[in-house]
């Protein structure tokens, strides 16, 4: 796995709110896909999605890119603060190569998705 | 002592940039088709290999039902009218305008199915078929699309 991936997945598992120790609170962020809908008022998912592209040389594989996404699912039209920490936490581990991809409001569920796309190697 | 220089055919050269001035615009248009068509292939057959599940409710996380996915194999990716900007075509290849499907009584929009496999939603599996088809296709488009421009204009110099 990419060592790239790696951090950012730990640096996204790691958000917190607030400063003091006592006012944090940890986004519930899973790897890959929740199996049951967690009943948080938010919750990220972060995925390595499928090869983007590669690196070829000498007849075999040199480097590899891969696109991943980041999920924020939240009750709060805003987010709650926790689209502007997950972008900064973008833009630290993986300066430049991400974007927001999408934003919709899922009306059964009464939650707000938004999807970032990353490129790491 | 004086040199002369004479160079010939330049009266050929004019007529044939101008011939490839006026045949450009249609011949970008078939090219750009033909790589749309490559596209529209690459996603159909990245759809085909969307993982399909029984459904279930809104609280666990689920796969695309078979009806699901054979509303989105059955109308594929479409090509939008191209657009014309100067001396640029443009065009798009997705689902945008897919219609609806009736699925167990109920009226589905395909583009909102599409979305929902592609981004996933809080109920299911993000499966990005149409991101990865379009990374995986746009290479072989770009050479398909090339080599159509190349030969317009090598039977045109003919």
């Amino acid at each position: 796995m990419c060592s790239q991936y790696e951090a950012l997945v730990a640096a996204l598992k790691a958000l917190t709110q607030g400063e003091a120790p006592a006012a944090v609170i940890t986004l519930p962020m899973a790897e890959n896909e929740w199996d049951t809908r967690p009943q948080y008022e938010s919750y990220g998912v972060v995925a390595l999605d499928f090869e983007a592209d590669a690196l070829r040389g000498d007849n075999q594989k040199v480097d590899t890119a891969y696109e991943g996404s980041v999920d924020l699912f939240s009750h709060a039209k805003d987010g709650a603060g926790w689209v502007t920490l997950i972008t900064e936490t973008l833009e630290a581990y993986c300066d430049g190569c991400w974007s927001l991809n999408s934003h919709v409001f899922e009306r059964g569920t009464g939650l707000f998705h938004w999807e970032w796309t990353f490129e790491v190697v | 002592m004086a040199y002369e220089l004479k160079v010939d055919g330049m009266a050929e050269v004019s007529e044939l940039l101008s011939k490839m001035e006026k045949a450009a615009p249609a011949i970008a248009a078939e090219a750009l088709y033909e790589g749309a068509g490559i596209m529209s292939a690459e996603i159909k057959s990245a759809a085909e290999a969307i993982k399909t599940g029984p459904g279930s409710d809104r609280n666990d996380a689920r796969y695309p039902t078979p009806e699901e996915k054979a509303a989105v194999l059955s109308v594929g990716a479409g090509i939008a009218r191209f657009d014309k900007n100067g001396t640029e075509i443009n065009t798009s290849v997705g689902y945008r305008n897919a219609g609806y499907i009736d699925i167990k009584g109920k009226r589905k929009p395909i583009p909102q199915i599409v979305n929902a496999i592609n981004s996933g939603t809080s109920f299911m599996h993000k499966q990005p078929f149409v991101k990865k088809a379009s990374k995986s296709g746009g290479a072989k488009a770009m050479g398909v699309m090339k080599a159509f421009i190349e030969d317009a204009f090598e039977k045109m110099n003919k």
